[in-house]
């Protein structure tokens, strides 16, 4: 089954917004911080990072990676 | 009426060590992501507020935070929180330009000074202002005449803030100035969607461009850096712009390293004794002008108070041009108090007496000074190399966090 790794670096956000523009049922800004969430994420040593397996959404993942000026957000698709 | 404060940057505890050391009257600083330089700067966090108070009060200087970003939806927790540990710490004040910032911060009576991003202009928008805050900082745009012009309406139409003083006019004295109207500037965000507003410019203007047209034709533009100015300098027209009522000199660089802001801050420090002394004079400017251009410059100017009608552009290259850079050598081992001596380990390059040395460091702050003398081992040395615990003394205690440069001239090594 393809899947989809998405990767925030959350402490450098600067709570821009974007990519809970272009993915907004990945990332929701945080009312308690202000930085960016990325929702269902686990985190380990700063990164959180989340699987899926909605490829239909890589398209607006991308943007949003493209999107973030500090350029925290890793997406990548894995083919099996 | 003739006390001046002096303002200078702390992007890091080196920073701040270095303004106290140099003789700032105030001090200003970010905390997490809601500031101008939320991505050029370390910031701060909330847990270090503690810290920074305390060391600020010691020496009796003033605290402000820069909370001055435009402010979203989403910021509202974290910004109420910033302004709520701001008044429990005891931080004389925040820099705000967001009504938003400046309403909750004036409901907790926290005092508010108007961020250049408010692009205050004339004495009206002070009086509007006056309401909610002690300090304006003014337009980077005006000329002395129009800054004089405001000062003047505020005495005489006795224009209070909300402590009950007369309002008190700062303006940008020293650093880096961009081309964009008080800093409202939208070119990084369109390049890399990165704001400027929000504190992550990517400094598009300090590029060189050309210009070509349809045809690929290049044309030929006099001044290849048309859209990054020469750094702002007011020690040559400080009399005048003291004369005129200013009473808050800000120094910019927030991202500057802390000699930087050593330097700076004892230039205007002296400045300014000068000036209330009688004793301001034009020889000692040129010291000054010579002292300033030895740390990070992109050349001189006095900015829009004269009344410039165009820029004055950076020329030959975009990056300093200052006349001293500072060689990394190496890292701090020990300091044996009753000899008064530091123990460094050489990393790179070497070091010989007679040296121009730097120490920074965030408890040390920036300290400069000759070396009389070296050992290397139990053994006096005319070099220490790479890989050497060497020795010598300094008439301050050094730390295993500091790092020692070696300060050369700029074309020299």
């Amino acid at each position: 089954m393809p899947s989809i790794t998405i990767t925030l670096q959350r402490e450098k956000c600067i709570g821009c917004n974007y990519c809970a523009d272009h993915a907004a049922e990945f990332f929701r800004m945080s009312k308690k911080d202000g930085k960016s969430n990325l929702l269902h994420s686990e985190e380990k040593r700063g990164f959180h990072t989340v699987r899926t397996s909605r490829t239909e959404a890589l398209e607006g993942l991308e943007s949003a990676a493209r999107s973030c000026p500090v350029k925290i957000i890793k997406v990548s698709l894995n083919k099996r | 009426m003739n006390h001046v404060e002096l303002m200078a940057p702390a992007g890091s505890f080196e920073a701040l060590q270095a303004a106290l050391d140099n003789g700032a009257d105030s001090v200003y600083f970010g905390i997490e992501q809601l500031n101008m330089r939320a991505v050029s700067s370390i910031n701060f966090t909330e847990e270090d507020l503690g810290e920074i108070v305390r060391r600020c009060r010691e020496r009796g200087v003033r605290t402000y935070i820069t909370l001055n970003t435009i402010l979203y939806d989403h910021d509202m927790a974290l910004m109420r929180r910033i302004v709520d540990r701001a008044a429990a710490e005891g931080v004389s004040a925040i820099i705000a330009a967001d009504h938003a910032a400046i309403a909750y911060a004036r409901s907790k009576g926290v005092e508010v000074h108007m961020s250049t991003q408010a692009n205050i202009t004339n004495a009206e928008t002070v009086k509007f202002y006056s309401l909610f805050a002690d300090t304006m900082v003014l337009s980077r745009e005006l000329t002395v005449s129009q800054v004089k012009t405001i000062v003047d309406s505020i005495r005489r139409e006795h224009i209070l803030g909300p402590s009950g003083e007369l309002v008190q006019v700062e303006i940008f004295a020293h650093g880096a100035l961009c081309m964009a109207v008080s800093g409202k500037c939208y070119l990084s965000l369109h390049t890399h969607n990165s704001s400027a507003n929000r504190g992550a410019c990517r400094q598009n203007c300090r590029k060189k461009y050309y210009v070509t047209d349809e045809d690929g034709q290049e044309l030929l533009i006099d001044n290849e850096y048309i859209m990054s100015p020469k750094d702002l300098c007011t020690i040559d027209i400080l009399d005048q712009v003291l004369d005129a009522g200013v009473r808050v000199l800000k120094i910019e660089g927030r991202g500057r390293a802390a000699d930087y802001v050593a330097t700076t801050t004892r230039c205007y420090r002296e400045a300014i004794d000068a000036w209330k002394e009688g004793t301001y004079s034009r020889e000692k400017v040129e010291g000054w002008l010579e002292q300033l251009g030895t740390v990070y410059n992109r050349g001189f100017w006095n900015g829009y108070y004269l009344g410039q009608e165009l820029g004055e552009w950076t020329e030959d290259h975009p990056g300093s041009h200052a006349t001293q850079k500072k060689i990394y050598i190496g890292q701090g081992q020990n300091y044996f108090s009753k000899t008064g001596i530091a123990q460094f380990k050489v990393e790179a390059f070497s070091l010989s007496p007679g040296d121009e040395i730097l120490i920074t460091g965030p408890t040390t702050g920036a300290q400069t000074l000759t070396l009389a003398a070296l050992m290397v081992g139990d053994q006096p040395a005319n070099e220490a190399r790479k890989g050497d615990q060497c020795t010598f003394p300094t008439p301050f205690k050094i730390r295993p966090s500091d790092k020692l440069y070696k300060l050369v001239e700029a074309d020299g090594r």
